[in-house]
């Protein structure tokens, strides 16, 4: 007997509009992450409050996705890649509206320390962390959006680079710290700022993380096996 | 491991059509097993063969071997109608016979050749309260049948098919014809059977394989694809053609 093919068109057509939807998402807070950065070097009142309205623009628009997802869910019963996909969306869209609240929180941090002259050390040391967390944040979006495992090993590597680049930033803050004991309030807030990239670049991680499970249903968090992964590459 | 019921390169021939080809499979005691697979893809054919209702078709041929307990059930020693009586079965539309609720769980005792009368009233009594009809028909057991709703009829072919303490029950699509309410009774009756029995059940229904049984098996044109563990093929299916069936891409 023949089996003959149905591609359940409406089906797919709400995937790829929830695919769509996370794709939208990580456009905005990719946005939001980059004007966040921007105004913490340069401070600019307008950039502060688009920040801020994208972070309740994701905040939004998660919300939206959840119900979406839940809804297909309901009426497609999915099982397989398309229930594991329709999951790892749900916990993407989570990541980027938080790292959506952490850009926010950036910005926020911007307004308070735009008077003062940040010493150049600590100053280079976020600003090279904010680099490589930027490529992280579009790397997790496109490693999910285009199942790229290569991306999801780039993402552990920069990852690492960062935690490394976050203890040097600590490092350096505290030292400004004894030497200038007035620097100290606003020397918190850079502390702050460094945390806030730092737990960015962790989310960007967890969305490699979630990227595997959908594309391999292995467990998330294999970042051990993962490591291994690298270090045998690096030796 | 403990089997019941144990496969081995079983080929079915209905004339010269080839229905199913090289099947392999174990069934566990005591848990259930779904068979799922398009239309014509030969569920109905296997379980047919489990207690060989096919032997009722002129032109059925099969070669391969099907254990119960061990036993081969093609054996020319078997008794059929005890084979029957170890493997009962439930179809798709309830069937219940033209007689009293009574009298429907008691008829397989009796062409079983039990006629003690208090015997046969508890079996009666333990039957349907086994398969949660009981409190719906006990002031009336001896109206007619036909006078039940089509989900009590199929609780009521349950009861009849467990009245004779059958090991395994083959269960062909139970719930199709019911509506939610009555599949969701079928479907909890079928966790608390498996304590007692083997269960095996042809479902097209893909959310009903994932909630009642532990391991399943998909048919493709006479083939089984993939089996195993329900979770891992609805989750992680190995083979594209059970992810593409499953997912309702194909069928």
């Amino acid at each position: 007997m023949e089996n003959k093919r149905y591609p359940r068109i409406q089906f797919q057509k709400r995937l790829d509009h929830l695919r769509d939807d996370v794709e939208e998402m990580g456009q905005t807070s990719l946005s939001a992450y980059k004007n966040a950065i921007e105004t913490f070097k340069n401070y600019d009142a307008d950039l502060v409050n688009n920040v801020i309205h994208n972070h309740q623009k994701l905040q939004e628009m998660n919300y939206n996705l959840e119900q979406e997802a839940m809804s297909i869910i309901a009426s497609e019963q999915p099982v397989a890649k398309d229930l594991r996909f329709i999951e790892t969306s749900i916990k993407v869209a989570s990541h980027l509206k938080r790292m959506g609240g952490l850009a926010s929180n950036i910005a926020d941090i911007a307004k308070h320390v735009k008077d003062e002259k940040i010493p150049e050390k600590p100053m280079n040391d976020i600003i090279h962390m904010s680099d490589i967390v930027d490529g992280m944040v579009s790397k997790s979006l496109s490693a999910f959006l285009n199942e790229d495992m290569n991306l999801v090993r780039e993402l552990k590597r920069d990852d690492d680079k960062v935690d490394d680049l976050f203890d040097q930033a600590l490092n350096d803050i505290s030292n400004s710290m004894f030497q200038e004991k007035e620097a100290i309030s606003y020397m918190i807030s850079l502390l702050f700022v460094a945390r806030f990239l730092e737990r960015i670049a962790d989310r960007a991680e967890n969305i490699g993380d979630r990227t595997i499970y959908m594309i391999t249903c292995e467990k998330p968090g294999v970042a051990d096996k993962l490591n291994g992964l690298i270090s045998e590459e690096k030796k | 491991m403990n089997y019941r019921i144990e496969v081995e390169d079983l080929n079915v021939y209905f004339d010269e059509a080839h229905i199913l080809k090289d099947i392999n499979i174990n069934i566990e005691k005591n848990v259930v097993t779904s068979l799922i697979g398009p239309s014509g893809c030969g569920k109905s054919t296997f379980i047919r063969t489990l207690n060989r209702m096919n032997d009722l078709i002129d032109t059925f041929k099969k070669d391969g071997t099907v254990l119960l307990d061990g036993n081969d059930i093609y054996d020319p020693k078997i008794d059929v109608v005890d084979l029957r009586k170890k493997v009962g079965m439930v179809f798709q539309k309830p069937n219940p016979f033209p007689k009293s609720i009574f009298d429907n769980v008691a008829y397989g005792l009796k062409i079983h050749g039990i006629n003690d009368k208090d015997f046969i009233e508890q079996r009666v009594e333990d039957s349907l309260k086994e398969a949660a009809l009981w409190d719906e028909v006990k002031d009336k057991l001896d109206k007619s049948a036909m006078g039940l709703s089509g989900g009590q009829q199929q609780r009521l072919c349950i009861a009849r098919t467990i009245a004779v303490e059958p090991e395994v029950i083959l269960m062909d699509e139970p719930c199709s014809a019911l509506d939610p309410i009555s599949t969701t009774k079928i479907e909890d009756l079928i966790h608390k059977l498996k304590k007692d029995f083997t269960i095996v059940i042809v479902t097209h229904n893909m959310q009903q394989a994932t909630r009642v049984s532990k391991y399943t098996a998909f048919f493709l044109n006479g083939e089984i694809v993939e089996s195993g563990l329900t979770d891992k093929l609805f989750m992680e299916p190995t083979d594209k053609r059970t992810e593409d069936y499953i997912t309702g891409r194909f069928g």
